[in-house]
């Protein structure tokens, strides 16, 4: 026991440590890091433009006011945002690392490739997505009645397993990387399956519905949280978060099998 | 005259030789380019999942801004297919090129590197017209069941061209600043979003408030991708006036003409400050 606390406690500190590096070495160019936030966070947030676009015209999506819907994107931003900070980098220096067969470098650090990736793919810059999204949750939250307490629980619970839901899609993207190498558009085709997240559920057939919910669970990655603060929870939720769990355990397994098919050939 | 044949047969000949060599080099990528393959219709099932369950909340016969639902779903689609016709990477080439210092062997060459480039988008979008656009039509026509034939081709096709050459020069000059800036990355980022939102990928340029969809004839990111699609869709319009098609493909042509005059300036001035150093 006492070694696996060790073993935790040398890891937390790792991190830690990486986590600060990141921040110093983003701050070390100051005006690209703020230039690289305020990009960042302008491109993510234009989205809602589209719904903008819809309510100022008079039109709505049906059973869904203005602020209903912002809270969803509020809160895809914000995961997005969670995402690209933490573990987006995984992909990134994965896909990198193996186009140039220089993997082998990570392989050699005495800690489990995975988390030295995690650790020291840090994004700070997303920082301001994260802030921009926590602020528009302020905003629409606000305007939305009927928000309870009891609520929170199972919102906070719908948002771990969404942020699971963006590590599972990254890890088997990352994974898949070692197959189909120096492919730097893997991340457009799992952001055309976030897409689904940005609106409400109910707007798409049935089969997209159940596929977001149940297959590939980006569903919880704002709609659902979203539906339950709102007061639209239907009991199937609950399974949802099943398959969100079984995605991560299923990235995971992936990656480190395809670990061993790295044939340091680069591509 | 014999002479000005003679040159015009060995730029053709450079041309399709440029072209060629680019499609041969990106034919083995061809899988990355069928990423569009899910990549488009996922898209395009979210953007007509939208549009029918907001113009549904407004009553069968809702017009919004103009446009009746079908006329919308058609944009959405012409709009993802002109968009694998156009794509360009002319900037980030050309600023990679000059960060590197590698723009020093294109210098050197009896070939003007706009017109290299050029050559190069061409090739590599024919491999983007078999790869990207074939099949997304096929899945659009036959899946989504969406009408994308346009109802005056002769004008769709030529804007579409237009819209082609329109994206390259644009893009082209957001790589010349990397003469200036050496790294550009930032100028580019700050392009790309606002292409993103001004050439009507996002919505159709009639839903924005009517003072910028005036802006908008004097900015170069219409005539990109709004202009093509809208005259693919059989009508245009923009800040309340309809224009005949004939008409907005001239000033499209118009447009194309003052940007080219643009890109030549900034060319021959980028090129008096090239110091091959790289960075």
């Amino acid at each position: 026991m006492s070694r696996f606390v060790r073993g935790f406690r040398k890891y937390f500190r790792l991190y830690i440590r990486c986590a600060r590096t990141a921040v110093s070495a983003a701050v070390a160019y100051r005006m690209n890091f703020a230039a690289g936030m305020i990009i960042t966070f302008f491109s993510n947030i234009l989205f809602p433009l589209v719904t903008i676009v819809i309510y100022g015209a008079g039109l709505s999506f049906p059973g869904w006011t203005f602020y209903q819907v912002l809270l969803i994107q509020s809160i895809f931003t914000v995961s997005s945002g969670i995402s690209n900070m933490f573990f987006q980098g995984i992909f990134r220096e994965t896909n990198n690392a193996v186009r140039d067969g220089v993997f082998e470098i990570i392989l050699l650090k005495p800690v489990e490739p995975l988390f030295y990736l995690a650790a020291t793919s840090i994004n700070p810059e997303s920082s301001a997505l994260v802030a921009g999204g926590c602020v528009m949750f302020g905003l629409s939250a606000a305007h939305v009645p009927g928000i309870t307490g009891a609520a929170v629980p199972v919102f906070m619970l719908f948002i771990l397993a969404g942020i699971c839901v963006m590590l599972g899609l990254t890890l088997v993207m990352a994974a898949v990387s070692f197959k189909w190498v120096g492919n730097s558009r893997l991340p457009e085709l799992f952001g055309s399956v976030l897409e689904l997240a940005k609106y409400p559920l109910g707007i798409y057939p049935h089969s997209v519905r159940t596929f977001s919910t149940f297959i590939i669970p980006v569903a919880l990655v704002a709609s659902i949280p979203a539906a339950v603060l709102t007061g639209r929870v239907e009991s199937s939720y609950i399974a949802a978060v099943i398959p969100c769990i079984l995605l991560v355990l299923t990235g995971i397994v992936l990656y480190k099998r395809m670990i061993r098919m790295y044939e340091s050939a680069g591509g | 005259m014999k002479q000005l044949i003679a040159e015009a047969v060995r730029t053709f000949r450079t041309f399709r030789a440029v072209a060629f060599a680019t499609y041969k080099e990106w034919s083995a990528y061809r899988t990355h380019s069928m990423i569009s393959l899910v990549v488009g219709p996922v898209y395009f099932l979210v953007q007509i999942s939208i549009c029918r369950a907001v113009y549904g909340s407004g009553g069968a016969d809702s017009v919004l801004a103009g446009m009746p639902l079908n006329q919308l779903i058609s944009y959405f689609g012409i709009n993802a297919l002109i968009g694998y016709l156009t794509m360009d990477f002319a900037d980030w080439n050309l600023q990679m090129l000059v960060r590197t210092g590698k723009f020093l062997t294109f210098a050197l060459r009896p070939v003007d590197h706009r017109f290299f480039a050029f050559a190069q988008k061409c090739g590599h979008r024919i491999l983007g017209f078999f790869f990207e656009f074939l099949p997304c039509l096929l899945i659009f026509r036959f899946v989504f069941h969406v009408k994308l034939v346009p109802p005056q081709p002769f004008w769709a096709i030529l804007s579409v061209l237009l819209g082609f050459i329109m994206t390259f020069i644009v893009d082209y000059c957001i790589g010349l600043s990397s003469f200036w800036f050496v790294r550009a990355e930032g100028v580019r980022a700050v392009f790309r979003l606002l292409q993103s939102v001004f050439s009507g990928a996002l919505v159709p340029l009639i839903f924005f408030p009517s003072v910028l969809q005036k802006a908008l004839f004097f900015l170069p990111f219409q005539y990109m991708l709004y202009v093509p699609s809208m005259v693919c869709t059989g009508s245009y319009s923009l800040a309340g006036t309809a224009i005949p098609l004939p008409q907005i493909v001239a000033i499209q042509a118009a447009a194309v003409a003052v940007f080219f005059a643009v890109s030549s300036l900034l060319y021959h001035r980028a090129l008096h400050r090239f110091t091959g150093a790289g960075a």
